[in-house]
């Protein structure tokens, strides 16, 4: 089991730590994108079309590059007060199950994502957001609204991902108690790695 | 078969399934017994749609304005300035903690980030000062409640978007409440300081303050602007009231700001008089970190900013004072912010998301009208139901944090009682004061264990000492339940609720 367990947590490791690092940036420029819609409102008397959406546009891939490392961290909100009084064994089974159900759910909602994202409605273009290619002589093109909807199914995908490592974690945990697993890349970790 | 999903969903929330998931599963689970495949495909969608939002990205945009005040000093300097304020009243140290907690309130609108930042401050000096641990852990546990209750609040935007409520009438709603819990617990340390002989504190601690040039220009220009801001607004309140009687005094906003900054500027001078140079350095440092919640507020209220964008402008300006004018941030520590605040507010975007697709199946399964014939059946005053909806929701947030147990029972119990006559943003208000108390009961009230780390005195203890605190909170939720113009005064004053 660790063959598999060690090589899942070190891609999920990398592949968090570089969405931890885009997210941060999303949020970033998702602030800068609307001081700079105040500012052409209010002092250039001069509303712009884009920032709303773009901003919206950012908070959506936010929530997808951070949700993962959050869920990796036990950071998703539960009444933990029943896995917490069972010993350890039974904590440890409960966990599994919970951990299933949510496998089921995340593997039903990609299902969803997928024609979500690459149905129909993917294929409309954004009202306002456009790449202006035209500024370096080349012609520029409206983003599809499929680049927004992705983002949900990239979030479930990522955190099927997870769910199966700290699935297999659990598991490793009932079997063998003693044996050593691999680091999760803890918040204390990771931001010294973005130093 | 439907109806069914709510009692599914709590057997899911209470073996512990994360409420994210909870939120999917119980409803998906009956909507594919029922034959109602299709309905799956829309509950994924309301998800997205959910999350989706402009309001929404406040959210995001208040927690990191948070996260960037509260780096470096500026904790120091709002205990320092309650110090100054209160310090020398008997159990001095703990109303300094009360208002510590209201004047942070503004600034971050997180019961954790307050009990953290000023318990780690606080809980040493109490202790240095004569108070015992556990008191110092419980006051500023039971205190830290305030944070999401003053505007900024992140639970407010959040039951404002999932219900469909105005984000600034809930923030204006929310002020006098606050207030008033802070009040409630600074008459129990008074009542507490004579029966357990609580010490006074000295009112400067570090003589011989200074405070940069440039903090103190930004000071002296910002404390006449507030204070002329102030006279604006009272002028208006008296003109208002004149105005009731058909005496019309019609002047223009701008006009009256230029005339009252003068005004301002002579009285502040003859205050200055009366204090001494440390109290008054002390005073200047703290005015610059409290804009923030003037620059939110006064922003929405003159109809400049939309919540949003005043969130933004709240960041911007946190910025620029903490590298520029007060320097305690630095460039380096921009990443580590930004992670934190995105990674905090990433969760529970994901979480309103979810809440919107069980408002869908909410909606399909006619649970609220279930729901209300039940309660209905309890009895038909509404103030009766009122209490016994308080006792449901003080339960309920022993047991669950306040944003997502807003989010499982808004849409369930808004509905009932708005059609019962009780106005929205009143509800709105009663149930986020009772679940934001929820964070400070035991056995799993969150800033509990935050206090309990900050100090290291065991939760168990923590949570004995701040029963009193709690008689506090509980009256003054009962309070607000009955007296509505305690938290619709303001929202009517203003003009955003009719």
């Amino acid at each position: 089991m660790m063959t598999v367990l060690r090589p899942l947590a070190w891609v999920n490791t990398h592949v968090l730590r570089l969405g931890r690092r885009l997210g941060a940036a999303a949020l970033a420029l998702m602030v800068v994108v609307i001081l700079t819609q105040v500012f052409c409102r209010y002092v250039l008397n001069n509303a712009l079309a884009w920032p709303d959406e773009a901003a919206r546009f950012l908070m959506l891939w936010m929530v997808a590059l951070m949700a993962p490392s959050a869920m990796r961290w036990g950071g998703f909100v539960a009444i933990d007060t029943l896995p917490n009084t069972l010993s350890r064994v039974p904590g440890l089974a409960l966990n599994l199950v919970l951990l299933c159900i949510s496998l089921v759910v995340l593997l039903i909602a990609v299902q969803h994502g997928y024609g979500h994202t690459f149905g129909f409605g993917g294929k409309f273009d954004s009202s306002s957001l456009r790449i202006p290619l035209e500024w370096v002589g080349m012609e520029g093109f409206k983003i599809k609204l499929r680049f927004m909807y992705g983002s949900l199914m990239f979030c479930v995908v990522m955190l099927i991902v997870i769910t199966v490592e700290l699935i297999l974690r659990t598991i490793l945990s009932l079997v063998s108690p003693d044996t050593e697993q691999p680091g999760t890349d803890e918040f204390a970790m990771a931001m010294g790695a973005a130093d | 078969m439907l109806a069914f999903f709510l009692p599914l969903f709590l057997i899911f929330l209470m073996i512990g399934l994360p409420v994210f998931f909870a939120l999917l599963f119980a409803p998906g689970l009956l909507l594919w017994l029922n034959g109602q495949e299709r309905d799956i495909a829309l509950l994924y969608r309301n998800v997205y749609n959910g999350m989706d939002s402009f309001p929404l990205m406040a959210l995001p945009f208040f927690v990191l304005a948070g996260e960037l005040m509260n780096r470096g000093g500026i904790t120091t300097r709002l205990v320092e300035f309650s110090q100054a304020l209160m310090g020398h009243l008997r159990g001095g140290l703990a109303h300094v903690n009360i208002l510590s907690s209201i004047l942070f309130a503004g600034l971050s609108g997180s019961a954790v980030a307050d009990t953290s930042a000023l318990g780690s401050t606080l809980i040493p000096a109490m202790e240095k000062n004569g108070y015992s641990r556990k008191f110092a852990a419980a006051i500023t546990a039971a205190s830290s409640v305030i944070g999401p209750i003053i505007p900024p609040s992140g639970i407010m935007i959040i039951y404002a978007y999932v219900m469909g409520e105005s984000v600034a009438a809930l923030f204006l709603a929310g002020i006098v409440p606050g207030v008033l819990v802070g009040v409630g617990l600074m008459v129990m340390v008074r009542l507490m300081a004579d029966k357990y002989d609580l010490p006074k504190a000295e009112r400067i601690v570090t003589q011989g303050q200074t405070i940069s040039k440039t903090e103190a220009a930004f000071s002296f220009v910002l404390l006449r602007i507030n204070f002329a801001g102030v006279l604006v607004g009272l002028f208006a309140a008296v003109s208002a009231i004149l105005g009731a009687y058909d005496v019309v005094v019609s002047v223009n906003g701008w006009l009256a700001f230029l005339v009252f900054l003068p005004i301002a500027h002579v009285s502040l001078l003859r205050i200055r008089r009366t204090v001494s140079p440390d109290f008054r350095i002390i005073c200047k440092k703290a005015v610059v970190p409290l804009q923030t919640p003037i620059i939110i507020l006064g922003g929405i209220l003159v109809g400049v900013f939309t919540p949003t964008e005043a969130s933004a402008v709240a960041v911007g300006y946190a910025l620029i004072v903490g590298l520029f004018i007060l320097r305690l941030l630095k460039v380096r520590d921009l990443p580590g912010v930004l992670m934190r605040a995105a990674l905090a507010s990433s969760t529970v975007l994901l979480l309103v998301g979810a809440a919107v697709a069980f408002k869908t199946v909410v909606s399909l399964s006619h649970a609220p009208e279930t729901m209300a014939g039940f309660i209905l059946g309890l009895s038909d005053n509404p103030l009766i139901l009122l209490f016994l909806i308080n006792l449901l929701l003080f339960a309920v947030g022993m047991f669950l944090d306040a944003g997502p147990a807003i989010i499982i029972l808004g849409p369930i119990l808004g509905p009932i009682f708005v059609d019962l006559g009780v106005h929205p943003v009143h509800f709105a208000i009663i149930m986020s004061v009772n679940l934001t108390v929820g964070l400070a009961t035991p056995p799993m009230g969150l800033v509990l264990f935050v206090a309990s780390s900050v100090s290291g005195e065991r939760v168990e203890t923590i949570a004995k000492a701040i029963l009193p605190f709690l008689l506090v909170e509980v009256f003054v939720i009962f309070l607000i339940t009955y007296v509505p113009a305690i938290s619709m005064t303001i929202p009517r004053l203003t003009g955003f609720v009719q």
